[in-house]
């Protein structure tokens, strides 16, 4: 190509195409930002359910010991529980298995399939 | 000059137009007053910015335009193709608290999703609402949401509680992360002013920390409103593509 003679067609032509490329370049940026949101989404969504599962669990436990009068137990075992539902939850947002609870994806391919198979076995 | 501190006065209710029917406080208030123009923000956004239906869209229809397709991308790649029927309620949830949040950052403004009343409100009526859809859609068979699939009987009697309490957490899980979101973000912005108005000349660096935290607070109104948005999503999934 013809270089430093703007007024040529061709080479504005060239010029312009350069520059879309360059733009189409600088275009995955915006994909990765996508992907930080999701990713920072995650993230604030996860921080808090450990917290909040072993809280609300504990505090059911305390009311079922007030309502049946089971003193120290109800609020012991509530507690175990949701340490363990926290945790499942969590485990479940991370890996994205089951998304939520007891959830399985509809074409229970690569992530269930495991899971699956035990099924047959019982 | 002993300048006195009251981050948390910003979260106080102050009744506007104080109304009592028969013993119950419904007054008008601030919380209430700042709903009312999201509300309206929104309907003005979205009536007026899509009134011109211009195919090449000018500012304000590409933003009603952008949030539109935002959220029912959102449903689509969630919820699935069953789940369309439920845009309009993701929509206005996502618009209301994207707004609510915005709205608060707003000063002299008042955060509505700063109180966990509010929050909780929204939260009851996704995790009823998800619920009362799971049992119509699939009657009794809804419960077999509880049973992990291929697991031992004996393990059932520990797993069925902590997946039934793993539902149950959902809507304090869903209202407290925006409510404690939206509460530490505003305490800490009114914190950091505090310092910087009774600091004099040095509260220049408190000020600075203000500023970064305001973009943070940004970041974070959007960002919350998204993962309910999302999770509302996920939940409505759980309940219509149920095996």
């Amino acid at each position: 190509m013809s270089e430093g003679n703007p007024p040529d067609p061709l080479a504005r032509l060239g010029e312009e195409i350069e520059k879309a490329r360059a733009e189409r370049v600088r275009r995955p940026v915006v994909r990765d930002r996508a992907v930080l949101q999701q990713g920072l989404g995650l993230g604030f969504r996860i921080g808090i359910e450990l917290v909040v599962a072993v809280v609300v669990a504990t505090g059911i436990g305390w009311a079922i010991d007030r309502w049946l009068g089971t003193r120290p137990w109800g609020m012991i075992v509530l507690f175990f529980l949701g340490v363990a539902a926290g945790m499942l939850n969590v485990y479940r947002a991370v890996t994205g298995v089951s998304r939520a609870v007891g959830y399985r994806p509809p074409d229970a391919g690569a992530t269930t399939g495991e899971k699956r198979s035990d099924d047959e076995d019982c | 000059m002993a300048l006195e501190i009251r981050p948390l006065e910003q979260f106080k209710i102050d009744r506007l137009i104080p109304i009592h029917i028969g013993g119950v406080d419904v007054s008008y208030t601030n919380a209430a007053f700042l709903m009312t123009i999201a509300v309206l923000l929104i309907t003005a956004l979205l009536v007026f910015g899509t009134r011109k239906r211009a195919l090449v869209p000018g500012r304000w229809q590409s933003i009603a335009e952008m949030s539109y397709e935002f959220v029912a991308d959102m449903v689509e790649t969630n919820v699935g193709h069953g789940g369309q029927e439920f845009f309009p309620f993701v929509f206005t949830l996502f618009m209301f608290i994207l707004f609510a949040n915005f709205l608060g950052l707003v000063p002299y403004s008042y955060t509505v999703t700063s109180q966990i009343i509010v929050t909780f409100a929204l939260a009851a009526v996704v995790f009823i609402g998800v619920t009362i859809i799971g049992i119509v859609r699939h009657g009794f068979h809804f419960l077999r949401l509880f049973v992990p699939q291929g697991v031992p009987a004996a393990l059932l009697l520990l797993l069925v509680p902590i997946e039934l309490l793993s539902y149950c957490i959902r809507p304090f899980t869903l209202a407290i992360r925006l409510f404690a979101n939206m509460l530490a973000g505003h305490t800490m912005l009114a914190i950091f002013g505090g310092f910087a108005a009774s600091l004099g000349l040095l509260g220049i660096f408190p000020m600075g920390i203000d500023i970064l935290i305001v973009a943070l607070e940004v970041l974070v109104a959007a960002l919350q409103a998204y993962v309910f948005a999302i999770l509302t999503c996920l939940y409505l999934s759980d309940a219509i593509n149920l095996h």
